[in-house]
């Protein structure tokens, strides 16, 4: 028996080292840093609630950026699962070449993040992008895209729908799941295309919608690499003279701003180590909460994302 | 239990970075000096590395590796990670609250007195913006000043002839000067204030209009002066006069400022305000290009402003944990006071130097678009903005209230700077200062 | 597939208007992913047809480069180290990938297999740390790091992953329960200890589900930005290519025609593997449909 357990112990050790150093020990340490004043350059200074305070009734920028997170998780989630969810059941009913498309639905997927944000950053130019451009050529004057607080969020959204690959996959493969009997005899019913979507197919793929929406929101919380680098790129005419990538985080007038961006903005380019982890913390909060609703329903959809093959 | 696990973990980490940096140790030789510097563009690092090089040459016990392309956030990161390189400089002062006020950038004043500096011989609006709180943690190398320049050529199609010297003539010429596509668009833009845009930040025109941030205990008081709102409101009628969408739009389609396809560069914008380098970038770059320089235009109601402009610089200085103080400490001592240094300096990227002695040296090449730039930099009312210990963030808060106001303007101009200003002393206090660097 | 849906249906033949129907609403259905499909493709036509224009071109609004500049390919390595930048996303990917590896395998096999108390609990938390977002705890890992001397390398984002990786453990958990238990017995019975009977027959079960954690492993370092960001912003000799792309433009004061020229390079690799390995990314994506 004991044996037994060293040789659980032995299995388990790298994770449980990895957890208490980069996990455990962080987080008690945020908490302990953010009743600080720290720069990293003296030794904190105690400061009780003041950054709370701070973060909570003067910082401008903190209703912005949760502001902007929850438009992420109340339009972009959505709109990627209606997305992927449209594509993939058009995917289904092909008869021919579904393989191909499916692979060109696939490849913008694989995209890395920072490659595909400088692209359409491009291809949105207002003056010379493509898109503008061939607006232009229709009689429509097009919007101005990364360059105007209330079309850089939608922008991002366009973004998200082209790398929408690993959800329209998961997805397909749900939907091909379904029993074809069930199908059949809703047809045998008299049931049309909308009633046999709503009857048969929604229900049998609702743990693989919950599973996706699920996984959106955890995203959205920490929805960076492309807000970070669409604000830098598409600032691009800030000066010289400024600092430009903190001039330009939220790019254009904070419409970008979201949390893990304000984060950053405090953490590692003002370095108020103390404020930021004010920040984490109250992140901590709210990431832990929406986890635990998920973990403690976890039994239904963990089980069933695993067996969707 | 797991306390024992993750420092077990710890020593296991702690060893293995021992090993590393056993590898790094133990050279001879001459030290090796990093220099952290801003220039990147066109041949702005070239000239810099060259004077660094001469150096090089004369100094057996040193050799140089420039570094160009450096921001403010790599400087503060350096730092704070704790690997800095032997010497730092910057662009502008917008940081230097935070590097004198937290001791990033080493106290120069025992390195002054050892060396026997007086300050006497700089400027003295440099020394303002060197220093935060009475501690010098930095000496200006070159210093900055802006004014505006136009096409001669498009100045000449437009029947004018001579630069515009208060607001109203600028907005009139401005308007005279633009071209429009048949389908709306702009062609050629008279002059673009755009916040963001270029050099375009609200310290350069706040200049213009005798515009002050701080009061003498450092509390902000852009609420309190009739000039925010009045120089607000000229630049937001003459961004409605464009289209705000239709200015967006044009600006997007021009090139990057620092490349060849400047909009100034290549007579899309008839008129900009710019910093005095953009002469040596012309002359790379545009050499053909038929153009004057100016002060910038100012308040029609403050004429005596006329000639003054916006001061800062680039500044140069020693970071903590930075290895070879010594050796580093000469090399700025030698850049910042040698004559020569200097104005090979202000020759190659067309700065102006920043010594007394320097700047009536001979080795200065004469340059009548240059000449102006000087003298904008001597005026009396030429200023720079407030060393605050928030740094940066203090003017970007700034920048991001008026670039609110640009696209959507505002029915209460006067209360929401009021309401800015309790937001930027909250802000300083909240970054651990209790006031400003003092009055520029 | 069940066998239900697999017992072959005698059909009879539908009705004429239905089968014209059924045609017309194939032709829209096709039509429909025909146009989705050339929108898909359209931002990689018009990536390529940038990175041969010539600088002033791009700033142009003409879609067809003329001339072709393919000299873009060869300046993008004067402008900007990418060699050097491969260099180093190649050792953060592998040193990550390898000691993801060794050490998550371990855990997950621990958590699909041994009985021991805390097992569930112990599952939970690792579902909790894969899906707490990364900010909450860099605040404090940033000033460890710094304080050990290893901010500026990239260091602080490899050693983590030699300690488990959350995401891996509980997609290798996931494929170890479905190893059948007989498999396990059988070698047992043969005298191999429980290290022997992970290290061989388990390990060699479970080749596909390695094989993809290693993928998703590479795939997640090659396009890690955050992490290298805040690590290695100020060392440019320890940029990755995503930290290099997304600094490309600002530092170099090049044009587009060049960026897109770059951002090409960046996104080829991840494409060829994809089409070297496509099967097992698309039955991997859809194994997990984590992340990818």
């Amino acid at each position: 028996m004991w044996r037994r357990r060293r040789f659980v112990l032995l299995l388990l050790s790298p994770w449980l080292v990895g957890f208490s150093v980069f996990f455990g020990y962080p987080i008690v340490m945020a908490v302990y840093l953010s009743l600080n004043h720290y720069d990293l350059l003296s030794p904190p200074r105690w400061v009780g609630l003041a950054n709370y305070r701070y973060l909570f009734t003067i910082d401008p920028q903190v209703g912005t950026a949760v502001k902007n997170t929850l438009w992420l998780v109340a339009v972009l989630v959505p709109a990627q699962v209606l997305f992927a969810l449209g594509i993939a059941l058009m995917l289904a009913r092909a008869k021919s070449g579904a393989g191909v498309f499916r692979t060109i639905f696939y490849l913008p997927a694989l995209a890395p993040p920072v490659a595909a944000t400088l692209g359409f950053v491009y291809i949105l130019n207002p003056a010379t992008g493509p898109v503008n451009v061939v607006l232009g050529h229709l009689g429509i004057s097009g919007p101005l895209w990364f360059q105007d607080p209330s079309w850089a969020k939608p922008s991002l959204v366009i973004l998200g729908l082209w790398g929408v690959g690993n959800t329209m996959v998961i997805f397909l493969a749900a939907v091909l799941d379904v029993p074809k009997h069930l199908y059949e005899s809703a047809e045998i019913d008299g049931a049309n295309w909308w009633q046999r979507l709503r009857w048969v197919t929604l229900p049998s793929i609702s743990p693989v919608i919950l599973f996706a929406l699920v996984l959106g929101v955890i995203q959205a919380l920490q929805y960076f690499t492309q807000a970070y680098v669409a604000a830098n790129i598409a600032s691009g005419q800030a000066s010289q003279a400024a600092d430009v990538t903190a001039a330009s985080l939220g790019y254009p007038q904070d419409s970008t701003l979201f949390y893990p961006v304000l984060l950053y903005q405090h953490g590692f380019s003002d370095y108020q180590m103390g404020y930021a982890s004010a920040l984490s913390v109250v992140l901590l909060v709210v990431s832990f909460a929406v986890t635990m609703v998920i973990v403690v329903n976890s039994r239904r959809w963990v089980h069933q994302a695993a067996g969707t093959r | 239990m797991k306390r024992v696990v993750s420092t077990a973990a710890l020593a296991a980490v702690v060893g293995l970075i021992a090993a590393a940096a056993a590898i790094g140790a133990g050279r001879a030789g001459p030290v090796k000096l990093t220099v952290w510097v801003g220039w990147s563009a066109g041949k702005e690092l070239v000239t810099f590395k060259q004077v660094a090089s001469e150096y090089d040459k004369a100094h057996s016990d040193v050799t140089i590796d420039v570094v160009g392309g450096i921001t403010d956030q790599k400087i503060t990161a350096a730092i704070r990670a704790g690997n800095p390189p032997d010497v730092v400089s910057s662009f502008n002062s917008y940081d230097v609250g935070i590097y004198c006020g937290t001791g990033a950038w080493l106290d120069l004043a025992p390195f002054l007195k050892k060396s026997n500096i007086s300050t006497s011989i700089f400027p003295k609006a440099t020394m303002y913006y060197t220093q935060y709180g009475g501690k010098r943690c930095a000496l200006p190398l070159l210093a900055d000043t802006y004014g505006l320049y136009y096409n001669k050529t498009l100045f000449a199609k437009a029947h004018i002839t001579h630069p515009p010297r208060t607001i109203s003539e600028l907005t009139a010429d401005a308007k005279k000067l633009t071209q429009r596509n048949p389908d709306g668009s702009l062609k050629v833009v008279g002059l673009d204030p755009f916040i963001g845009f270029y050099e375009n930040v609200p310290e350069r025109w706040a200049q213009s209009y005798g515009a002050k941030y701080i009061d003498s205990k450092g509390h902000a008081i852009l609420g309190d002066q009739a000039a925010w709102q009045k120089m607000m409101q000229w630049q937001k009628s003459l961004i409605d006069w464009y289209g705000y969408k239709n200015l967006v739009k044009f600006q997007a389609g021009l090139g990057d400022e620092f490349s060849a396809s400047n909009g100034f560069e290549t007579g899309k914008l008839a008129m900009n305000m710019d910093g005095e380098w953009r002469v040596a970038f012309i002359a790379n770059e545009a050499a053909k290009l038929q153009y004057g320089t100016a002060p910038l235009p100012v308040d029609d109601a403050q004429p005596k402003l006329y000639g003054s402009g916006y001061i800062n610089g680039t500044i140069i200085g020693l970071p903590k944990g930075g290895h070879n103080v010594d050796q580093a400490w000469a090399f700025v001592d030698y850049l910042t006071t040698n004559t020569h240094a200097l104005a090979e300096l202000a020759n190659g990227l067309k700065n102006v130097p920043s010594t007394t002695a320097s700047a009536s040296s001979k080795e200065l090449v004469p340059d009548a678009h240059f000449a102006t730039f000087l003298k904008i930099f001597n005026n009396t009312y030429s200023s720079t903005s407030p060393i605050m210990a928030s740094g940066q963030s203090y003017t970007n808060l700034v920048q991001t209230f008026w670039q609110n106001f640009q696209a959507k303007g505002s029915k209460n101009l006067g209360g929401d700077l009021k309401k800015l200003d309790s937001q930027l002393d909250a802000q300083v206090k909240q970054a651990g200062g209790s006031s400003g660097g003092g009055v520029p | 597939m069940s066998a239900v849906a697999q017992t072959p249906i005698v059909r009879r033949r539908l009705p004429r208007a239905v089968r014209r129907r059924r045609f017309l609403l194939a032709v829209a259905n096709h039509s429909f992913l025909i146009a989705a499909a050339i929108a898909f493709l359209a931002p990689f036509v018009f990536i390529l047809l940038t990175a041969l224009m010539t600088n002033e071109q791009a700033l142009s609004s003409r879609f067809w480069p003329h001339p072709f500049a393919w000299h873009n390919f060869v300046d993008v390595f004067h402008d900007a180290p990418l060699g050097r930048w491969t260099l180093n996303t190649l050792q953060y990917s592998v040193l990550a990938t390898l000691g993801l590896l060794l050490s998550s395998v371990p855990v997950a096999y621990a958590l699909a297999r041994l009985h021991f108390r805390g097992r569930n609990a112990l599952f939970m938390v690792v579902l909790v740390a894969l899906m707490l977002p990364p900010q909450v705890s860099v605040v404090p890992l940033y000033v460890m790091w710094a304080k050990l001397h290893l901010v500026g390398t990239l260091w602080p984002v490899i050693i983590p992953n030699w300690f488990g990786d959350a995401f891996s453990i509980f997609l290798l958990r996931q494929f170890f329960l479905t190893i059948p238990e007989e498999y396990l017995d059988a070698a047992r019975v043969d005298g191999l200890g429980e290290l022997r009977v992970l290290t061989t027959v388990v390990v060699r079960l479970a080749k596909p589900a390695i094989a993809a954690v290693a993928l998703f492993s590479f795939l997640y370092t090659f396009n890690d930005f955050f992490l290298p960001l805040l690590y290695t912003g100020e060392s440019s000799h320890h940029w990755v290519l995503q930290i290099g792309l997304s600094q490309f433009r600002s530092l170099h004061q090049v044009q587009w025609n060049l960026t897109m020229a770059a951002t090409l390079l960046v996104m080829a690799p991840v494409i060829v593997i994809f089409f070297l390995a496509q099967k097992a990314f698309v039955e991997g994506v859809t194994l997990t449909g984590v992340k990818g």
